[in-house]
């Protein structure tokens, strides 16, 4: 366990300063889309919320932090590093990502704009309206300043024009459908995940034929227990030619991976994320689907500890099996 | 945003929600925190405990709660058994926002000069 | 009280010693909504931890209060003045042997855990109390938990082959009772006498337990009849059709009616309710699903839902009401107490013979006029176990009203040939009814030979003091 306020600290510093939770450079969040002709203005509005894109940055992040909690000094290295935050940002310490794991994640996304258009949903994306939801501000009790970020984003979305913004992860979507319709903070939006919008036009989309392997599916707890993601992703899993299999847990009972307390308790969260890595391999599936970038991190770096299957987001494997 | 009257509304809001829980222990079923915790602290049941001891003032916001609230996941598994229905989840969040507010942090402290822990 | 600690931290290190307020506060409690008091949680994770515990209780005078998940509801599991010793880390299944047909677990394993466990192996543990999902099975030995199961498994005094045992004496003395094997004897059975003990006599620290293929198929039936006379009608022909149910559970009309105010049902849950479940072979499933669902229709059911597996059992909601019994209670109660004001909820765990449970019905309801409480009322019909359950909000109601129709309750039981706990056990609530019960039955003497035993055992009365004896 690590020094909570540290953490909420070198957070909210960051969110401050930069928009992100993490220090990268801005073109991180829409590096992917360079070279794609996606149409800049539209009904239907991509917004990413960054996190696919953060992901590997946030990485390295916690595995420095994670080398804090065994270390008796722990707590002070790290109030040292929120008091300083702010300057080593700004003296470009932001930290070097695996390269593997940026491109990964460009493919992702690369991949979920592929797919809407071969299910003719058509959408625009505007890399200077995307960014950070502020998700963990939200989690961490930060509301005020949550409130304050989300205000932003709010606001660059309504001057978009679009009507519909379709996102990519549970926590942006969970954020945007939910906790802002709460708070009274995006009221005209409608809000869709790119898994709904597939599924809804399912029958768009020219998928190979015959057989593609077993999946065994991890279900993401907000997607499940929230936003009612459930028949989605089977749906489309199964079209793709995908067997699906299912773990012990699955649908609106799954098994978190961990991964929302990576950066506080470290050790715990890789407990987890072994004991769930553990019931999706008792399935004897090929490989894990996962649907959520956090899930997709944490599952990954446990199956490679326990020598499970390859852990593969969604988008991927349905990409895969997009005719040519 | 946030004056005192924000941190006694949070508090009458934890006391009253938290207070419907009938201490079943059903919740700490399913969390997968619990078994792999230290401690009953580490589960809903004592999450929701400790958020309303802390909120009614009977506890102070020490290090136990603080972890207890920020180690979990909100992944509301807990809430799929909990047989009064209880938003297990944004309790334990009104918890981390309390401590937050009593704590008297926030990014407009980052220069790290954040009072110590309120202790009641 | 400060040595006590000193020492219990010098001997197992910090790790397993905690004097956090906070921390210490959620072991003092229980559903009941009893409240107690402790100094320290203590974390055992081995036999020897336990043993050095035990010890240094001995030594400093220290009550223990031993603890599993804490789901008692008598009082059986809230300290008062000492440590808490939690069994939560010693959670490990030691041994599985299907050809012995038992298992070797530690306490702190949980009921559903071990039987997670056991599915993949095509066995059960057969006791399921309401709270398997959380009950450990230390805290059902020491309560003699029984369940929905209860008709035809019984309670764990059926299912509990040997302990290992740690006495609280200068030495931390460790007892292996009991047998692999279910015949043994051993002299005086004193793995039966641990059973349903409370934490009074040992600390357990090991168990094997029995196990039981699980069924080739399940069918299940709820049905609502138009009184209390039909419904028995249905029980009685049941038994005499020497179908033996495994769960044979009941609620009365007023029941049925509050526990579902708020449950979304795919059927009218009105009058008075019989669930039944039966196990089956698979090729005889369909014959016996038809011919409960004729035996219930020709008794009067006026309402008939039938299931076949215990998956489409659930999807059609068959348990749900039942589940409802305690939160239904603990609902109304909170309705009732708005927002701010404590609650508890009182659950009787009577006993009759199953002939009479229409008659202990009967009576329980009248007593409701005479208090003017809302009592829920359900229960094991086919163990004859009821459980009565009223609420009591802090500041409002009256507890001595409760406490007394609590005490009628128990006259009832007794009355009617059974008594005080069936499955949830003396702890502090049911004392007086337990002295009640042996005194109607002109042996008071047992109560003092129980004292004698508890003094044998627990020379200082160090265990759980205050509970059962
Ligand atoms: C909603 C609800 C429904 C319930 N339904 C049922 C039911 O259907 N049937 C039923 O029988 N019970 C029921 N119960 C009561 C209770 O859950 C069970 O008796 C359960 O078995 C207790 O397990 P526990 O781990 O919580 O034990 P605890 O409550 O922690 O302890 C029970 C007793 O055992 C002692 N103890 C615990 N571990 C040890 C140990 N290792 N060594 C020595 N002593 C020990 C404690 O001191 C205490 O006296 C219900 C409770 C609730 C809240
Ligand atoms: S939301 Fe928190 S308390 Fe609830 S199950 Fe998840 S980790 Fe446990
Ligand atoms: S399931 Fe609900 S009522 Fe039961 S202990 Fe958990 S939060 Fe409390």
């Amino acid at each position: 366990m690590l020094d909570v306020r540290s953490i909420l600290s070198i957070l909210a510093s960051n969110i401050k300063a930069t928009g992100l939770p993490v220090p990268a450079p801005r073109e991180a969040l829409y590096s992917w889309s360079e070279g794609l002709s996606i149409p800049k203005d539209g009904d239907t509005l991509l917004y990413t919320g960054g996190l696919y894109q953060l992901l590997p940055y946030i990485e390295v992040y916690s595995s420095q932090l994670a080398k804090l909690e065994d270390k008796r000094s722990g707590g002070l290295l790290l109030r040292a590093a929120g008091r300083f935050s702010s300057l080593s940002r700004i003296a470009g310490a932001i930290v070097r990502p695996s390269k593997r794991e940026v491109e990964e994640s460009k493919r992702i996304l690369q991949s979920i704009v592929r797919l809407l258009d071969a299910a003719g949903v058509r959408v625009a994306y505007r890399r200077e309206v995307d960014g950070y939801s502020g998700v963990l501000l939200y989690d961490m009790g930060l509301d005020d300043d949550f409130k304050k970020h989300f205000a932003q984003v709010a606001r660059s979305l309504a001057q978009t024009g679009a009507r519909t913004i379709v996102t990519v992860d549970p926590h942006t979507t969970h954020v945007l459908r939910s906790v802002a319709r709460r708070l009274g903070l995006l009221p005209e939006l409608e809000v869709k995940t790119y898994l709904e919008l597939l599924a809804e036009n399912i029958d768009n989309i020219n998928f190979k034929k015959g057989r593609a392997g077993t999946a065994a599916i991890h279900d993401s707890c907000l997607y499940a227990r929230r936003e009612n993601v459930i028949a989605q992703p089977r749906l489309l899993l199964e079209r793709a030619g995908y067997q699906i299999l299912e773990p012990r847990r699955s649908g609106r009972l799954t098994y978190c991976c961990g991964g929302p307390i990576e950066s506080i308790a470290p050790k715990l969260s890789s407990r987890i994320a072994l004991a769930r890595i553990g019931e999706l391999a008792d399935t004897g599936a090929e490989r894990i689907a996962t649907m959520c970038p956090i899930c997709l991190a944490n599952l990954k770096r446990a199956s490679r500890t326990a020598g499970g299957p390859p852990v593969v987001d969604l988008s991927l494997l349905l990409a895969e099996r997009l005719e040519a | 945003m946030s004056g005192p009257n924000t941190i006694d509304r949070l508090r009458t809001w934890i006391s009253e929600t938290a207070g419907r829980c009938i201490y079943c222990g059903f919740c700490e079923s399913v969390c997968p925190t619990r078994p792999l915790g230290p401690h009953r602290g580490y589960g809903p049941r004592g999450r929701v405990a400790m958020a309303r001891l802390v909120a009614e003032g009977v506890t102070p916001l020490s290090n136990t709660v603080v972890e207890s609230v920020y180690t979990c996941l909100l992944c509301a598994a807990c809430e799929t058994k909990c047989p009064v229905g209880l938003p297990i989840a944004d309790i334990i969040r009104a918890a981390r926002r309390l401590y937050t507010l009593e704590a008297g942090f926030s990014a407009r402290e980052e220069k790290g000069r954040v009072p110590a822990i309120a202790r009641r | 009280m400060a040595d006590a600690i000193r020492k219990l931290v010098r001997r197992l290190g910090p790790r397993k010693v905690s004097t956090d307020q906070a921390l210490v506060a959620l072991y003092a409690r229980e559903p009941s909504g009893l409240q107690g008091r402790a100094w320290a949680v203590v974390f055992p994770e081995s036999e020897d931890d336990v043993r050095v515990i035990a010890r240094t209780a001995y030594e400093t005078d220290t009550p223990i209060y031993p603890q599993g998940s804490a789901t008692s509801l008598s009082g059986n599991a809230v300290p008062e003045n000492g440590i808490v010793v939690s069994f939560e880390r010693m959670n490990r299944i030691l041994e599985v042997n299907i050809i012995d047909g038992n298992v070797v677990v530690e306490p702190g394993v949980r009921l559903d855990d071990l039987n997670t466990v056991l599915e993949r192996e095509g066995y059960m543990f057969p006791v399921d109390p309401a709270s398997s999902a959380v009950a450990t099975v230390g805290g059902a030995i020491n309560n003699g938990a029984g369940g929905l199961r209860g008709a035809k498994y019984g309670t764990m005094r059926e299912w509990v082959l040997g302990v290992n045992i740690v006495l609280a004496d200068s030495e931390g003395t460790l007892l292996r009772l009991g047998c692999r094997t279910v015949k043994c004897r051993q002299g005086y059975d004193l793995t039966r006498l641990i059973v349903g003990s409370e934490g009074t006599l040992g600390l357990v620290t090991r168990a094997i337990l029995r196990i039981a293929p699980l069924p080739e198929d399940t069918v299940y039936a709820l049905a609502f009849f138009p009184g209390l006379d039909s419904l028995m009608g249905a029980f009685t022909a049941l038994r005499r059709s020497r179908i033996n149910p495994f769960m044979l559970e009941f609620m009365d009309s007023k029941t049925v009616e509050y526990a579902s105010r708020h449950l979304d049902l795919p059927y009218t849950p009105k009058g008075d309710m019989l669930l039944v479940g039966i196990e089956v072979n698979r090729e005889a499933a369909q014959r016996v699903l038809k011919d409960l669902e004729n035996l219930l229709a020709d008794h009067g059911a006026e309402r008939i839902i039938t299931a076949h597996g215990v998956e489409e059992a659930r999807r059609k909601h068959l348990f749900t009401v039942r589940k409802n019994l305690f939160a239904g209670q603990a609902g109304l109660t909170l309705d009732r107490a708005g927002p701010g004001r404590r609650i508890r909820v009182m659950i009787e765990d009577i006993v009759v013979p199953p002939s009479r449970v229409p008659e202990a019905v009967k009576r329980i309801r009248e007593l409701e006029s005479k208090y003017g409480l809302t009592v829920f009322l359900g229960g094991h019909i086919g163990d004859g176990n009821l459980h009565p359950a009223v609420g009591i909000v802090e500041g409002v109601d009256d507890p001595q009203v409760v406490e007394e129709w609590f005490k009628d309750v128990m006259r009832i039981a007794v009355q009617l040939g059974g008594t005080v706990s069936a499955e949830h056990g003396i702890g502090l609530l049911k004392k007086e009814g337990l002295r009640y019960d042996l005194e109607s039955r002109g042996s008071l003497k047992a109560l003092s030979l129980m004292a004698e035993i508890k003094r044998v055992f627990d020379p200082k009365g160090l265990l759980n003091p205050g509970k059962l004896v």
